[in-house]
């Protein structure tokens, strides 16, 4: 492999001085002469209809600018893919959290003053929290009409289900006939918000040439111009989005959120208008990760093969749907229903599933970590069940090169079994454990290498630097060091030679944004090849200098001399995923208190199937973060829930983890560069958060015997699982 | 009801006229365009807002403004001396201690307090301390490599 200049050493980050000395500004820091705060009222009741909403009281309170309800505004639906939320609750509310009223005020405390005087009488209408009661027969309609929303998918075998996502291998039903023994089991997961710790932010300002101008916490900036041309009856060419520090992503800032009240209200008022959600308001109705139920049967042969599996996945994703951006409008994750295991006759059912409680979004590795739980933990089960190890049933399964995943992918260079051995090799799996109530778990996953398109354009300056415009934001991965990483490296310039300007969305006329682990593929090859061409660019005009020697100053200022630009742009489109994918293997060590169920992750191993790593400080950091985030939906975070209302309103209820819950940990890379990225990188943000969960519940089986199939792992869940057993033995 | 309050902040000193129930990180954020303080949770869980008051850390989020009255407040603007970063924030740079950077402010802010107070702390009192810093990107452990380093350093 050739050695890299650049490419592979850990380089301070672009963005650096700004985060640590308070100097970013992100879109809550924003301000405009003038500005005014937008804050919103919101249903307390999880299905209702509206009969009456008196704003009079809150339109005369001294300050207060515009109060605005459904009625005010054009009667549009709004959403990603399917559109079917309201921008204010018209006539019906189907959660409690959902929007029925906006005021503009000139100061923030003010405007929430407002909403207290709001008046609304509703009419309770009956309501339904459960995914599984609300695909029963006569279950309360949250729709009337899902069929008819714009993008709605068109299988809907009950009025409450919003999609239906469907991988099939082979033929189920005979390798069921096949199979020596069948296992089947289910498990559930919990509602869970990101976690980031800015809640969505923005700001909405029309300029003098009556364009409207937009400061979002939003990372896809060219589609949240898309959606909200939709959202607001404009032509795109009448919308800029100003891109803005991201603080926080994990999959759920692409929504327009409070976007287009605010440029109502900015139309209303002729004010640029701030609306920031306050974080009880992301806990109740930001788009968090779908809580499961999962079910997985699995045939298999007496010495271990598995023949046949049928998962059938129901998602409970609240009142709408506008919060899912994929095509399926259902989530992707539902494929690692087969795991990393080669299974020939396969069916996984995806169901999304309307109820009034929260609406439901993307969330780091969408569905994965829900699925990867259900079957990672499924694979041990069924392994006790035929007294083999678990570490020999997953080898005797694993997938090889030429396998087909659920996609119908054919893969080459798998590296599942050389990820697995490196975990547990690194964890020391096979050494006896240091005492009891001590128990050690495995768990696999793998994570496609994201695909889209993006735009970088590279510029020679007259003082011999290098400038690389993209329209990208960082959501905080440090993708912008990256892709200067790509560019020097492909020009031959140290990193300070080559600095990074942040575009609008008026600089190019689409990009895919951030999301998917796409960054590093799509923006690093854009990088990459705007690159290439800025060097023969340079190259051609060094020769017409026809001095070989000659500096990049000196061509450049040759080139400005005679009125030309030396610039280059590249559009890359990655249209199918990649035929490699990236392997995962976790092992956990965890200790079980006895007397209170408490577990205790004594250490941690990761490994990893790389390809090259363009910045190392930036890749080893996803992978630590996406493990601590595995590690809070193991065991403490979920978003309480009774009768569709969030019991879990701050910080101080809903758990993350904080520094005092780190495990020690061993990370193994298993190199082997051949990605589709540049310089042959493959993706790591989504890679280390699946498969913790079913490590930590494998891992506490093997330490006290109990199994937990539902998440978190509490001490609670434990201690009575402990009682449980000792009761039956 | 509004009240004048006079207050040094970062070494200057401020005179504001607030509603008194104005929050200190409002008040700061605000009022005094100091945005560099964030507001998280809103609760005082989360660490965001952290800030020095005389020296002492608060969560500037559920301290109020009047509060402040006639002390001297610390913000992660006041950290750098003439554009020189100070060894907390060089060490977080260096050791990838920041990702999405949102909390970033207060964990400096933070880190800061416990080195002026504890100038060569063991990992176990870095990680006690800290824990009112949330961080959802960087898993922490990087977290907690910079606070280490920033104290090595200036040992050496």
């Amino acid at each position: 492999m050739a050695a890299h200049r650049v490419v592979g050493h850990t380089i301070g980050r672009v963005d650096g001085v700004d985060k640590v000395s308070g100097r970013a500004r992100y879109s809550a820091d924003i301000t405009l002469p003038g500005l005014v705060w937008g804050k919103t009222l919101r249903s307390p009741l999880p299905h209702a209809r509206i009969v009456r909403i008196d704003t009079s009281k809150a339109k005369a309170c001294p300050g207060v600018l515009a109060v605005l309800t459904a009625r005010d505004l054009p009667d549009v639906l709004v959403g990603r893919r399917m559109f079917d939320m309201p921008l204010l609750a018209r006539d019906r509310v189907r959660f409690i959290g959902e929007k029925v009223a906006v005021v503009a005020a000139i100061d923030p405390d003010l405007a929430e003053e407002a909403l207290a005087m709001i008046d609304v009488e509703y009419e309770d209408w009956p309501a339904v929290f459960d995914p599984v009661a609300a695909i029963e027969p006569g279950a309360p309609l949250v729709h009337t009409d899902p069929g008819a929303y714009e993008g709605a998918p068109a299988e809907r075998p009950h009025p409450n289900v919003q999609s239906v996502l469907r991988f099939r291998l082979g033929d189920v039903e005979k390798g069921f006939a096949e199979a020596d023994l069948v296992f089947e089991h289910t498990f559930r997961t919990q509602l869970a918000h990101h976690g980031y710790l800015e809640p969505h932010a923005g700001v909405v300002a029309m300029d003098a040439d009556g364009r409207v101008q937009v400061w979002a916490s939003n990372k896809m900036p060219f589609r949240l111009k898309e959606l909200l041309s939709h959202a607001l009856r404009l032509p795109q060419e009448k919308i800029r989005v100003n891109l803005t520090p991201i603080g926080g992503d994990f999959g759920g800032k692409g929504s327009l959120m409070d976007l287009p009240l605010a440029y109502h209200l900015a139309r209303v008022t002729g004010r640029p208008v701030k609306m920031t959600m306050r974080y009880a308001e992301e806990l109740q109705a930001g788009n968090p990760r779908h809580p499961g139920v999962i079910t997985l049967a699995t045939g298999v042969t007496r010495d271990g093969r598995i023949v046949a599996r049928r998962v059938r996945a129901l998602y409970n994703s609240g009142a709408y749907a506008a919060f899912k951006p994929a095509p399926s409008v259902n989530l992707g994750g539902a494929s690692m229903g087969a795991g990393v295991y080669r299974i020939p006759n396969l069916s996984i059912e995806s169901l999304c599933v309307y109820t009034n409680a929260i609406p439901c979004g993307h969330a780091r590795s969408p569905g994965e970590p829900q699925m990867v739980f259900a079957e990672e933990s499924h694979m041990d089960m069924v392994a006790n069940e035929l007294s083999l190890d678990p570490v020999e049933f997953r080898r005797k399964n694993l997938l090889r090169d030429g396998d087909v995943l659920p996609n119908g992918h054919h893969l080459e260079h798998v590296r599942a079994a050389e990820t697995l051995d490196a975990a547990l090799r690194a964890s020391r799996w096979s050494e006896p454990k240091p005492g009891p109530w001590i128990g050690r778990g495995l768990a696999m996953g793998h994570r496609h290498i994201g695909v889209g398109f993006t735009n970088a354009q590279v510029r020679l300056e007259t003082k011999g630097t290098v400038t690389l415009v993209i329209a990208l934001p960082d959501t905080g991965t440090g993708a912008h060091l990256v892709l200067r990483q790509v560019v020097a490296e492909v020009l031959g310039l140290s990193i300070d030679e080559v600095d990074v300007e942040l575009a609008t969305t008026d600089a190019f006329a689409t990009d895919s944004g951030v999301g998917g682990s796409r960054v590093t593929h799509t923006g690093g090859r854009a990088a990459y090849h705007a690159a290439e061409k800025l060097k023969e660019l340079i190259r051609a005009e060094a020769a017409k200098l026809g001095v070989p020697e000659a500096s990049l100053a000196a061509i450049a200022q040759a080139a400005a001399a005679d009125g030309r630009k030396l610039e280059a742009t590249h559009f890359y489109d990655a249209k199918s995923h990649a035929a490699v994918t990236s392997f995962t293997a976790q092992v956990a060590e965890v200790a079980v208190d006895p007397t209170t169920g408490q577990v205790t992750v004594r250490r941690f191993t990761t490994a990893h199937d790389a390809g090259t790593i363009i910045n190392p400080i930036g890749h080893q950091g996803q992978i630590e973060g996406g493990l601590i985030q595995g590690l809070g939906y193991a065991l403490m975070e979920e978003l309480g829930t009774e009768d569709g209302r969030i019991s879990t309103l701050s910080l101080g209820d809903f758990k993350l983890p904080t520094m005092q819950d780190i495990p020690p940990l061993t990370t193994v890379i298993v190199e082997d560069p051949v990605g589709p990225g540049p310089f042959n990188a493959k993706a790591i943000g989504e890679s280390s958060i699946s498969p913790v969960a079913p490590a930590i519940a494998n891992a506490v089986a093997d330490a006290c015997g109990v199994r937990i199939v539902d998440l978190p792992i509490t001490a609670e869940k434990v201690f009575g699982a402990l009682r449980q057993k000792e009761q039956r033995s | 009801m509004n009240r004048m309050i006079r207050l040094t902040v970062n070494g200057e000193s401020r005179e504001v006229e607030v509603p008194t129930y104005r929050t200190l990180l409002d008040c700061l954020r605000y009022d005094l365009g100091l945005t560099g303080s964030k507001e998280g949770c809103g609760v005082g869980v989360c660490g965001a807002c952290t800030v020095l008051l005389d020296g002492k850390m608060v969560s500037s989020c559920i301290a109020l403004a009047v509060f402040a009255d006639g002390r001297d407040v610390t913000t992660v603007e006041g950290l750098a001396e003439d554009e020189r970063l100070h060894p907390v924030q060089q060490a977080f740079m260096d050791f990838g201690g920041f990702q999405c950077g949102i909390c970033t402010p207060g964990q400096v802010v933070a880190a800061k307090a416990l080195l002026d107070e504890t100038p060569h702390p063991g990992d176990a009192e870095i990680r006690e301390w800290m824990l009112g810093n949330l961080c959802r990107c960087t898993g922490y452990y990087k977290i907690l490599e910079s606070v280490r380093a920033a104290a090595e350093r200036s040992r050496a």
